[in-house]
């Protein structure tokens, strides 16, 4: 009985209202949060593992020496590396791809890297129209890392001081 | 050597006083990292990793050089054995570069291996490292000395095992090398062990260079079958292709080692000249054409010119000694099947009624310890690398080596050497066995009544009489000897008087399998040399390749080409010659690409699977062969795989030769001899293809060695050629002979 009164109390005076109100009348003020993607970006993490570039070094020279070890360390098995020796001679690949549908993200290939030549960049919006589009080929992640060098350098100084 | 106990980390094991620490832990199964330490080779404790701690020894020792004794208590693993380890762990990589990525020996390298277990994670070196200028030092051996930790392994090899210290160390501390002493870089036909022993990527495989990372490759073990030991390998594999061939382990067989033609061949398997598709010769016309049509070309052709009109005796069958027992047993089967007696793999022999029939009676591992060696006519160490390594060893250890030759070849051990024209082999055999009998008391049967006794027979006969073991070594350099067969005769006669044992390394390959698989005419048949002179109607080859498989090679690719003869030719290889005679071709699997099994001169049957699968139409020579006799009609050749072949082969009875014929020495010829040997890495198809080797200095080989009285009287002088082979006029060669050493063809024309 007593409790049916104090209910009645509750809902004449409008107290759930106000304090809903109360929010938004404060929300109203506050700065807005809402990120109005794809215009407007969330910061990412220097450490972010997004779609895979492969890197040159400055003098256009590409770095991966074909040595196999982000094939070897790969949990997915989604690398898939060819090489030969150059005619100056050296080991380079004559085919390295990644298939994006086996790629689990897990950032080994970079890990394993000893040239830092395979990256994952901070791209993480693509998307193919083909079933051969998931295989991402040498050159098109030469292309990768060729457009957005940039950010990955920035991306690996600023992580440096923590490894 | 008694047995006694020690104690390893707390473990009880029972040892022999005197042996080794490293030998009793390696047994045990327990580890102790170790880079100079190899169980075939000498100790030299430079390397310092197997460092341990023995309880009442104020200092870590080393294990390879410390020899047990009874009570000892080892520690592998305290803080004192570690703290040793590492520490010698971080001394070798200060040093060595950190350029495993780049490095061919990454993945399978002892010191990546080490640094792992046994390393710091960092290393506190931060001056600059040695750096060695690259060299060249041969087509089958990549250098990088830079990475080199100076075990010396591979200068221990050379000196021990190869027994051509080509390898050495200049320069102490800070700038020893180890480097080849000659410019002409290494040129042993074993050099391609270093590269297994080499415990880190100083010394890596040329041809292999940059193919593949280690842990890409499956490995699968197989038999190699270019010489008569039958070396045990594996061949490891990447996308159906052989991209390495490594040493497998078999103390009675090749120990640790592999000669080099056993490691590179490979090379040849993706030659461009490989028989891909079935071939048939219409008007004259090659045409590639689909497996049936091609087989049904070849039964009509067969049916045609001989079987229709039944004229098997008209038909023959020559193998080349490198082919499997199976497909021996199951060509030899399809000709008698067929009623054919034809049929022969002795394609080298002039003169086949003075082929060398002689046992071969003592195993590899025995011939370590004989006391005496007679080798007769061959040039051992390239000729049968594995078999000269076994009497190296048998030198070493004390016994004497005489070696009878139309040259003075290079052995790599010590030899008394003597330059003996082919013409005075069977005189001098003779002397000796005349001396024997004599010393022996034993009357002279009739044709020794005539013989004289040289200094040299005399000195001979002597060392075979005094020898507690011996064995006397027939080679390769006699079989086109006119009394080849009145040698063979008087070494066995010989062998026996003395109580030795012999070894007939006359023939090479598969021969012991063709024999087994009774792949020799029965006295209703022909040979090889009656064929070729014979009025054939047609031929079933099985990888022959005339113009170096026989001794006259124009005269077979004559008897082969003629008008009206019908040429079945199985091939794993092509050539303008076989395209010229054949009329159809039928591409078969190369060594690696077919099961089978080789017979080796222990008489060991040993069985191989096949490592990859023959490329594109490309199949087993025992598939061709049974579906031939499938498609002939003949019975009895239902099989499924080559080891229903070995089941069948295995209860059939080998035929008796004709051993116990009368001793008559033929007369001896007067002429000008000449012994033709391809060059080592030319003595099958699969080694001609294989690029590495050619380019090597052995591959290179191509000269015709005589005395000056020998070119005086052929009218020769240095720059001149021989049958097409460059002369070369040395004192190191008998009168009235020629020994050709070429990687040439036959082609020339010998008589």
């Amino acid at each position: 009985m007593i409790n049916n009164i104090k209910k009645l109390a509750k809902n004449l005076s409008l107290s759930e209202l106000r304090s809903g109100m109360k929010i938004t009348a404060k929300e109203l003020v506050n700065t807005k949060i809402t990120v109005q993607y794809p215009e407007e970006k969330t910061p990412i993490s220097p450490r972010f593992r997004g779609l895979h570039a492969l890197r040159r070094y400055p003098n256009g020279e590409e770095r991966c020496i074909a040595c196999k070890l982000c094939e070897a360390v790969c949990p997915a098995n989604a690398i898939t590396i060819e090489s030969e020796a150059r005619d100056d001679g050296t080991r380079r690949t004559t085919q390295y791809d990644i298939d994006l549908f086996k790629c689990i993200f897990c950032g080994f290939c970079e890990e394993a890297c000893p040239v830092d030549a395979i990256v994952e960049t901070h791209i993480f919006d693509y998307a193919f129209e083909s079933r051969d589009g998931s295989i991402m080929t040498k050159d098109r992640l030469l292309k990768v890392g060729d457009d957005n060098e940039k950010a990955i350098s920035k991306a690996k100084s600023e992580d440096a001081k923590y490894r | 050597m008694a047995d006694i106990k020690i104690e390893i980390d707390g473990q009880i094991v029972n040892a022999k006083a005197g042996e080794t620490l490293i030998a009793v832990t390696d047994r045990e199964g327990i580890s102790v990292p170790r880079f100079c330490y190899h169980k075939k080779l000498s100790t030299s404790a430079s390397c310092r990793m197997c460092l341990v701690d023995i309880e009442g020894v104020p200092k870590p020792q080393t294990s390879c050089s410390t020899p047990v004794s009874d009570g000892m208590k080892i520690h592998t693993q305290n803080d004192k054995a570690k703290a040793s380890q590492k520490a010698v762990m971080e001394f070798l990589l200060i040093n060595h570069p950190l350029d495993c990525p780049i490095c061919d020996q990454g993945g399978e390298c002892e010191l990546q291996d080490v640094a792992v277990e046994y390393g710091s994670d960092v290393s506190r070196f931060s001056e600059g490292k040695r750096v060695i200028a690259a060299s060249d030092i041969g087509p089958l051996i990549q250098t990088d000395m830079t990475r080199c930790i100076h075990c010396t392994r591979c200068v221990r090899f050379g000196s021990e095992i190869a027994g051509m210290m080509e390898m050495g160390g200049t320069g102490r501390g800070e700038d020893l090398k180890i480097e080849p002493f000659l410019a002409q870089g290494i040129t042993s036909e074993l050099s391609g062990n270093m590269i297994d022993v080499c415990p880190v990527g100083a010394l890596t495989s040329k041809p292999f260079r940059y193919e593949l990372r280690s842990w890409q490759m499956a490995s699968v073990d197989s038999i190699a079958r270019h010489d008569l030991t039958g070396s045990n390998i594996y061949a490891q594999t990447y996308k159906g292709q052989v991209k390495r061939v490594v040493s497998g382990d078999n103390e009675a067989v090749n120990e640790t080692w592999i000669s080099d033609r056993d490691r590179f061949s490979y090379e040849g398997l993706a030659h461009e000249n490989r028989l891909l598709a079935p071939q048939i010769k219409v008007s004259g016309q090659w045409k590639e054409v689909e497996w049936d049509v091609a087989l049904d070309f070849a039964v009509k052709g067969l049916n045609k010119h001989v079987l229709n009109n039944r004229k098997a005796h008209q038909l023959g069958g020559l193998a080349s000694n490198t082919a499997t027992t199976e497909e021996f047993y199951l060509m030899q089967k399809l000709l008698r099947e067929l009623g054919c007696e034809n049929l022969d793999y002795r394609l080298n022999i002039n003169n086949l009624e003075q082929a060398i029939e002689l046992a071969s009676n003592i195993k590899l591992e025995e011939l370590e310890s004989i006391d005496y060696a007679l080798v007769i006519g061959s040039n051992l160490r390239l000729e049968q690398p594995m078999i000269n390594h076994r009497l190296r060893k048998a030198q070493l250890a004390g016994a004497q080596i005489s070696a009878v030759n139309v040259k003075a070849f290079d052995y790599n051990f010590k030899t008394n050497h003597s330059t003996v024209a082919p013409q005075e082999i069977a005189t001098l055999l003779a002397g000796i066995l005349k001396c024997i009998l004599e010393k022996q008391s034993i009357e002279l049967p009739a044709y020794l009544a005539h013989v004289s006794s040289g200094e040299l027979s005399l000195e001979l006969a002597d060392k075979l009489l005094n020898a507690e073991s011996s064995v006397i070594v027939l080679g390769e350099h006699i079989v086109n000897n006119a009394q080849a067969a009145g040698i063979a005769q008087l070494v066995t006669e010989i062998a026996k008087r003395v109580k030795g044992a012999t070894l007939n390394v006359s023939m090479t390959a598969n021969a012991l399998g063709a024999q087994h698989a009774n792949f020799v005419p029965t006295s209703s048949g022909m040979n090889a040399n009656e064929m070729l002179k014979a009025d054939m109607r047609a031929f079933l080859l099985l990888d022959v390749y005339p113009e170096y498989d026989f001794h006259h090679a124009s005269s077979a690719i004559e008897a082969l080409s003629k008008e009206d003869v019908f040429v079945v030719s199985i091939n794993s290889f092509n050539n303008d010659v076989i395209a010229k005679y054949a009329d159809v071709l039928l591409p078969m699997a190369a060594m690696y690409e077919t099961s089978g099994s080789h017979i080796n001169i222990n008489h060991d049957i040993q069985s191989f699977k096949a490592v990859v699968q023959a490329p594109e139409e490309a199949k087993p020579a025992w598939k061709i062969l049974k579906v031939l006799a499938d498609l002939l009609e003949l019975p009895g050749f239902h099989y499924e795989n080559s080891t229903q072949i070995s089941g069948e082969l295995a209860h059939q009875s080998v035929h008796e030769h004709n051993q116990n014929s009368a001793l008559a020495l033929n007369a001896k010829s007067t002429k000008i001899e000449t012994i033709w040997m391809h060059s080592a890495y030319h003595s099958d198809v699969l080694l001609r293809h294989a690029k590495s080797l050619s380019m090597s200095k052995i591959g290179q080989t191509n000269i015709a060695s005589m005395s000056a009285s020998t070119a005086k009287e052929l009218s020769l002088k240095e720059g001149d050629y021989y049958l097409g082979v460059p002369v070369d006029i040395t004192s190191d060669m008998a009168d009235g002979c020629v020994f050709v050493s070429s990687n040439q063809a036959t082609m020339g024309g010998l008589q």
